[in-house]
């Protein structure tokens, strides 16, 4: 009897914790509220100045000075307009008047000078800005002057990732790298920050009262950040949010036609302005080798790898490396799948394989036995990399480290081949046109740093201190021209990221820096009302 | 006596299958695990569990990846155990010194944290499987080693034991053949439940990335198949069966130790 | 209760070396705290790279921070996070407190749950309803923990709409707060009591062909008293050192269930923590672990002493 009562319990408790559940799971809420669904990935704390990750989503609520247009245009948000002197080391910001805080008190130059400094100061990332500002200072017109130790034609586009902070807040703060928020966090965009709760994995944004400009129709804001994207994309199909948001990703593709079958969501399609990539060791043989990159170029199977990494939602890409939607792209001679030319090139660059044990050697005889290390992201693409580059007789291994330790031994030049991701940011950084990947003399997480050569510094120089259009353009050129003839990386191909949303959504303006993350977007988004958009909960029921 | 022979055959028969499998695997697979056919294909005639994202026969890995399993089950057992046994006996046949030595060296690995050894193993070594069946061996002999000294502590008060000191054997000899006998009956099962838990550890794993790719595993194949799109698409055919895979040869694994187990109560009987 | 001097000096000897792994372990590993602070892309000199070690302390001699970890430990000043911005103590008490909201009432239940159905498994164990459990927990102790966790998740969360996607709470009330944890706690307590069920039937099996048992008989007594009065009492004990254990353990978070239902508990903190090499946090929370377990063994052996007379008079 002991044992009956016991299950008897155990059933009473189970079936009473159900009925609580049932019921308050669809929350009606307000018209107008956009539920953005994204993932934790490297955010670990309410702090925007400590944590990067946070800094990133709070740009609708505390705008840096620029912001990237839907065409790719670098402007000002906050600001009206900016001069750079003759010689590129002084630049001058002018504010927008009309521009406030969500408590009332007007943005000044007062706060961009705060800021700025505060950065400096206090966040690693932004240490740079020490060795290249030399003063800043506010001026009269509500004006904030930056002079430079050196010529440097490049500010505005470093200007587009740090947050601007109330002065007549933040100055009073002891610690502001570790001051983290859980309720307000005073904004002077369309939104502010009411509320963070990570473990609710919630942040919430609010309309703000004193935003001048045009007005968005959305009145709130929801992010909602799971662990795990897989999980993600459950909720999103299941009505849970609006859409997916993550920088530099796509919604995964296998899930597209499913979404696409619910018949809840419309989509967004665009071209990526980051890639995949194949990166060499440039220290050491055969990487070293330009005939041997030539030949690996023509045995890799792009065709493929777009159809099953891609899902068919990409293209061949070019020896430029550069995709189409870069801004100042040329063209450069696609890359091309002949295997029989690849191996014919490759044996004629003198690696053959003379013991006939299977496996080709370098040039000092050695069997050619290379890795490619890579973060666990991407062993299916490397999987199918690793195949191309066996059939040219190459014994290939793969190596899946955690990310730490991937930059560890990059940094340390202790790989063959890597396998890795640019991002959007990335492609734009230091001299334009993903020169930020190559030139030695940088460092840096993503970034290979594998070309020494004194041409291509020189180039990455030059556009450094030139503002003059014509220039650039030459100069782009040039870049893209460089990497088609050297190969110091091949892109695996030119993506198309698809972001889905909810059909009552729409006037979307994604750019190419952060897609749909930005304050335009928001600013232009409607909401089309009257119909019934719940969500797909009833299309996962009818399917079962 | 009905249930002995009953959880002793199942077992058997069950762990028997999967080890053939994992040895024949080059011939019972229809395909190379490796071959690409056309991807997100449903079963079919040609593929009886379809194909995943890049088009390998699913059955074919299914089938090879009984190996990856099996290798890093047994083998992290196989170093677990010997390592405790080893310990254990040592600990308890001994006492004293060694006793209180090899048990604070017990505590010490006990606490060893596993993923952290993982990373820095594969940071400078090469290929994973070995790594992930080398770091989960070197850490699981503590409670084998707890288990057997407990046991060894009872036999060597018993009887026979006292009487082959008397008569003079050494005391390897005595280890060997008088107290290491009585102590497999404990030290089998034990080995049973780890080749369980390594097992599952290696899916664990796979599942946080730190798989290692150059072998097909089950535990790989889940991954993949959730973040492929395999479990949002109810292509049951591809995640399903590795895990069901898994959670069976782990339990004929567990029957088996519990076959022994049940010999064992019999015995003392 | 008298604990042998040698046993408190080979903790404490022991407490020694794990602390001191504690330290060098972080720091074998290869990459650095620096990585996670610096950004995707970023450009500094040399200079300033150095500059920026030596403000976090990464650049004084390895034997200067040794010494400077063990001040600290005996301080209890555990430092500040790198990565996660705040100090390391409120950092792994508010993470704990969660987890222990989470495992607390699993380990309870599965302990519960698994030595009662799994003493009454061993007693009769030829019944049906017995055989039926012990196939169900057998697969269920078989299963990987993730795989579990996913397919409840897609059925219940996704398919049914019962329970929530994410975190631990919504909207912070009581009934929210249960609603969050239904599922991990489920999982939690079925993995646990598939344990205990194994090992408290295969214990009771063993102590029923004992002769107390066989007196017990003789004098009288109706079987389910025999098994409750008595046996349990005995069965019990490796039971009780594997839940001791388990509460040491518990700082470690659950990281499967975390992961799955995206709540951030001790387990994600540590992951995090390793993957962006945070030493603070990883020393504190393996700091924390270490006590834990090192004091539920003790715990363990001091109630295996009080429970069990035998090995009071080894002892």
């Amino acid at each position: 009897m002991r044992r009956h009562f016991f299950y008897s319990t155990l059933l009473v408790v189970s079936l009473s914790l159900i009925a609580s559940c049932g019921g308050n799971r669809r929350r009606g809420g307000s018209e107008s509220v956009l539920k953005i669904g994204t993932t934790k990935d490297g955010m670990k704390s309410a702090s925007i100045l400590g944590d990067s990750y946070l800094a990133q989503f709070a740009q609708i609520s505390n705008p840096p000075l620029m912001t990237m247009t839907k065409e790719g245009k670098i402007e000002g948000i906050i600001i009206k307009s900016y001069e750079i002197s003759e010689d590129n080391t002084i630049w001058t910001f002018y504010l927008d008047n009309d521009l406030y805080w969500s408590d009332g008190t007007q943005v000044s130059a007062k706060d961009v000078v705060f800021s700025i400094q505060l950065f400096a100061e206090e966040v690693p990332y932004a240490r740079w800005m020490r060795e290249i500002l030399k003063k800043v200072y506010e001026k009269e017109n509500n004006a904030v002057v930056f002079e430079l130790y050196k010529p440097y034609a490049r500010l505005d586009f470093d200007f587009l990732t740090y947050n601007l902070l109330p002065q007549h807040i933040w100055g009073k703060i002891e610690d502001p790298l570790r001051h983290t928020y859980s309720g307000v966090m005073i904004g002077c965009g369309p939104f502010y920050i009411s509320k963070i709760d990570l473990n609710a994995g919630f942040i919430l944004f609010q309309k703000n009262p004193f935003w001048k400009s045009t007005q968005p129709e959305i009145e709130r804001i929801e992010l909602h950040v799971y662990n795990n994207k897989d999980v993600l994309a459950l909720a999103l199909e299941k009505g849970e949010v609006d859409t997916y948001y993550r920088y530099n990703s796509s919604y995964p593709y296998p899930n597209l036609e499913r979404l696409e079958a619910t018949g809840n969501f419309n989509f967004i399609e665009e071209p990526h302005l980051s890639l995949k990539f194949l990166g060499f060791n440039l220290r050491k043989t055969p990487m070293s080798d330009l005939a041997f990159r030539e030949a690996i170029s023509y045995a890799i199977n792009y065709e493929e790898l777009i159809k099953l990494d891609l899902l068919g939602y990409g293209e061949i890409p070019s020896r430029g490396f550069l995709p189409r939607v870069m801004p100042n792209f040329t063209e450069t001679t696609p890359l091309r799948f002949e295997p029989d030319k690849a191996k014919y090139m490759i044996t004629r660059a003198g690696y053959r394989d003379s013991n006939g044990n299977g496996i080709r050697e370098d040039l000092s005889g050695n069997d050619l036995e290379l890795s490619i290390l890579i973060h666990n992201e991407f062993i299916r693409l490397a999987e199918l990399v690793r195949d191309y580059l066996r059939t040219l007789d190459i014994d290939v291994s793969l190596k899946v480290v955690d990310t730490n330790t991937w930059i560890n031994l990059k940094d340390a030049y202790k790989y063959d081949l890597v396998i890795s991701r640019t991002s959007p940011w990335g492609m734009l950084m230091h001299a334009n046109w993903a020169t930020g990947y190559f030139d030695s003399r940088r460092t840096g997480e993503g970034v290979l740093h594998t070309v020494e050569d004194p041409a291509f510094m020189k180039l990455c120089d030059n556009i450094l201190t030139t503002k003059d259009e014509r220039e650039l353009e030459k100069y782009a050129q040039k870049v893209q021209d460089y990497y088609a003839k050297n190969l110091p990386a091949i892109a695996l191909h030119w993506k198309r990221i698809v972001i889905p949303y909810q059909k009552k959504f729409s006037g979307w303006s994604p750019n190419l820096l952060y897609g749909i993350y930005n304050i335009e977007n928001f600013i232009k988004l409607r909401i089309i009302r009257g119909e019934s958009f719940e969500g797909s909960e009833n299309s996962g029921l009818a399917k079962t | 006596m009905k249930s002995r022979t009953f959880w002793n055959r199942s077992g058997l028969i069950l762990v028997a299958f999967f080890v053939f499998v994992a040895i024949f695997a080059d011939l019972i697979a229809p395909h190379s695990p490796w071959e690409r056919f056309e991807p997100y294909t449903k079963p079919s005639t040609k593929h009886w569990l379809g194909t995943n994202d890049i088009g390998n026969d699913i059955l074919s890995e299914l089938i090879h990846g009984s190996r990856a399993s099996l290798i890093v089950g047994v083998g992290a057992s196989a170093i677990a155990t010997l390592l405790g046994l080893f310990i254990g006996l040592i600990s308890g046949y001994f006492k004293g010194f060694a006793d209180e030595l090899l048990m604070g060296v017990t505590d010490i690995f006990l606490m060893i944290p596993r993923i952290p050894l993982l990373i820095i193993l594969a940071a400078f070594l090469k290929s994973s499987f070995w790594i992930i069946m080398l770091a989960l061996g070197l850490l699981w002999w503590t409670s084998t080693a707890r288990v057997v000294r407990s046991r060894t502590l009872q036999v060597r008060e018993m009887d026979f034991v006292t009487s082959s000191k008397c008569l003079g054997f050494k005391n390897r000899h005595i280890i060997l053949s008088d107290i290491l006998p009585n102590i497999f009956p404990v030290a089998l099962p034990k080995f049973m439940l780890t080749v369980a838990t390594a097992m599952i550890s290696e899916a664990s794993l796979s599942f946080l990335g730190l798989g290692d790719p150059s072998m097909k595993s089950w535990g790989l194949m889940i991954n993949f198949a959730f973040i492929k799109g395999g479990l949002i698409n109810e292509m049951w055919w591809w995640y399903l069966p590795p895990g069901i895979c898994i959670v069976l040869f782990v339990f004929s694994i567990v029957l088996l130790g519990f076959s022994f187990e049940e010999e064992k109560k019999v015995a003392i009987k | 209760m008298a604990i042998s001097k040698k046993k408190i000096l080979r903790y404490l000897l022991a407490l020694f070396i794990i602390f001191s792994l504690n330290f060098i372990i972080p720091r074998i590993m290869p990459g650095d705290p620096l990585t996670n602070l610096l950004g995707e892309e970023f450009s500094l000199s040399e200079a300033a790279l150095q500059e920026l070690r030596s403000e976090l302390g990464l650049d004084s001699p390895l034997m200067l921070q040794y010494i400077k970890y063990w001040k600290n430990i005996f301080l209890f000043d555990l430092g500040y996070s790198y990565h996660f911005n705040q100090k390391v103590i409120p950092l792994i008490t508010g993470r704990m407190k969660w987890t222990l909201v989470l495992l607390l009432p699993s380990i309870i239940f599965g302990a519960i749950l698994g030595t009662i159905l799994g003493a009454l498994s061993g007693w009769k164990k030829n019944a049906l309803p017995n055989k039926t459990i012990t196939w169900t927990f057998l697969t269920i102790y078989s299963s990987p923990p993730y795989f579990l966790g996913i397919i409840l998740l897609y059925i219940f969360s996704f398919k049914w709409g019962l329970f929530p996607f994410k975190g631990f709470y919504e909207t912070g009330t009581l009934s929210d707060i249960i609603q969050h944890l239904f599922l991990p706690v489920l999982i939690m307590s079925a993995f646990s009591a598939s344990r205990n069920y194994m090992i408290m039937r295969g214990s009771v099996l063993i102590e029923k062909e004992k002769l107390y048992v066989v007196y017990a008989r003789a004098k009288g007594l109706y079987k389910e008293a025999i098994l409750f009065r008595h046996i349990f009492k005995n069965a019990i004990l490796p039971v009780l050192t594997l839940v001791a254990l388990d509460f040491g353990f518990l700082f470690s978070g659950a990281l499967f269930v975390e992961i799955v239902f995206s709540m951030n508990g001790m387990g994600t903190l540590i992951y995090e923590a390793l993957l962006s090499r945070d030493y603070p946090v990883l020393q504190g929370c393996f700091l924390i672990i270490t006590l834990m377990v090192i004091g539920a063994n003790l715990f363990s052996d001091v109630l295996n002493g009080i429970i069990d007379p035998r090995v009071r008079e080894r002892q």
